[in-house]
């Protein structure tokens, strides 16, 4: 006769180890971690190549993509130390992967370790990298119902940031009702406008980031 | 899509106990799984039977329990279930989330 036995643990309770670790250790040394999720051609790259031009902290990257190195590319051209992770089919980054890239990444004097995740509103949410913030991106073009569509992403972000807001007239997008439902689920996150193509908003995300910098510092 | 993920950290983390519990054969795995964990338990019930394959696990039955998204009001003890955090009665968002959030191996079946 099989016999029941009760085990009550997190299924992910090796990877979730992994990225409490890491946590550990960046606190430690006084590095902000953020993870960026948004869907593929949101703005990721593009929002994080306007961060770097900032000088006042010192940043390294970690970029998640299921194919190629054209984000680290990207990246790499600003001069900021960059690692690839190519997840060969896999919709998100877990802990186990970071850690990995993270060992190959000179950490002295670093402020900031930016985490572009797999392009993907969905699956990236569900998975702790050790980091501080999770960071939702959703761009103009994608409609303003991404928030109740995928709701999970959108109450854990500590920072919701609409895109592409170059766009907003052109596209008739109905800001009021993408703002109201992303309070509805996350009544306390900070809410951003930003277009990487104009440059607006892109102060206030930078001083929150240095918010957030200078909070880690011991 | 993160399914096959979730099943592969199942199957590895009982492998581990199997094995240093002298299990024979796993024949039922319960997992408690939380509304917003936005699993879809047909994809995990399939991957599961795939992932098993070759495995103590080969031929189990998985069973998914459902966790309701339920939040309190932390201002004034009001509980609801459902997607919305702003507290029905006084309006408060200071509100923590109940349950909802579950990913976790309850139970199993084994023969020893």
């Amino acid at each position: 006769m099989p016999r029941r036995i009760a085990i009550q643990r997190s299924v992910m309770a090796a990877d979730e180890k992994i990225a409490e670790k890491i946590r550990k250790d960046l606190s430690k040394r006084g590095v902000l971690m953020l993870n960026l999720i948004g869907s593929p051609g949101s703005g990721k790259t593009s929002l994080l190549e306007w961060t770097l031009k900032d000088t006042l902290f010192r940043s390294v990257v970690l970029e998640g993509d299921v194919a190629t190195s054209r984000d680290a590319e990207r990246i790499a051209r600003t001069g900021t130390p960059v690692v690839q992770i190519n997840t060969r089919g896999g919709c998100h980054l877990e802990a186990n992967l970071v850690e990995k890239a993270l060992e190959g990444l000179e950490m002295d004097g670093v402020d900031v370790v930016f985490v572009e995740n797999v392009g993907n509103l969905v699956c990236p949410a569900e998975f702790d990298l050790g980091e501080d913030h999770k960071v939702a991106l959703c761009s103009v073009p994608e409609g303003p119902d991404k928030p109740l569509k995928y709701p999970h992403l959108f109450m854990r972000a500590e920072a919701v940031l609409l895109t592409k807001v170059d766009l907003l007239e052109l596209l008739g997008f109905d800001r009021d009702l993408f703002w109201k439902d992303v309070k509805e689920l996350n009544p306390r996150a900070e809410r951003l406008e930003v277009s990487a193509l104009r440059g607006d908003g892109m102060s206030d995300w930078v001083s929150l980031v240095q918010s957030w910098v200078r909070a880690k510092r011991p | 899509m993160h399914e096959l993920s979730l099943v592969g950290a199942v199957v590895e983390s009982l492998e581990e106990m199997a094995m240093e519990k002298g299990w024979k054969k796993v024949t039922k795995v319960t997992l408690r799984i939380g509304r917003m964990r936005q699993v879809i338990p047909e994809v995990m019930i399939f991957s599961f039977s795939v992932v098993t394959e070759g495995t103590i696990m080969e031929g189990s039955s998985l069973e998914i329990l459902e966790v309701p998204l339920m939040s309190r009001c932390s201002f004034c003890g009001e509980e609801w279930e459902g997607l919305s955090f702003q507290c029905p009665r006084c309006g408060s968002d200071q509100v923590e989330t109940v349950s909802g959030m579950e990913m976790d191996l309850e139970s199993v079946e084994v023969e020893e």
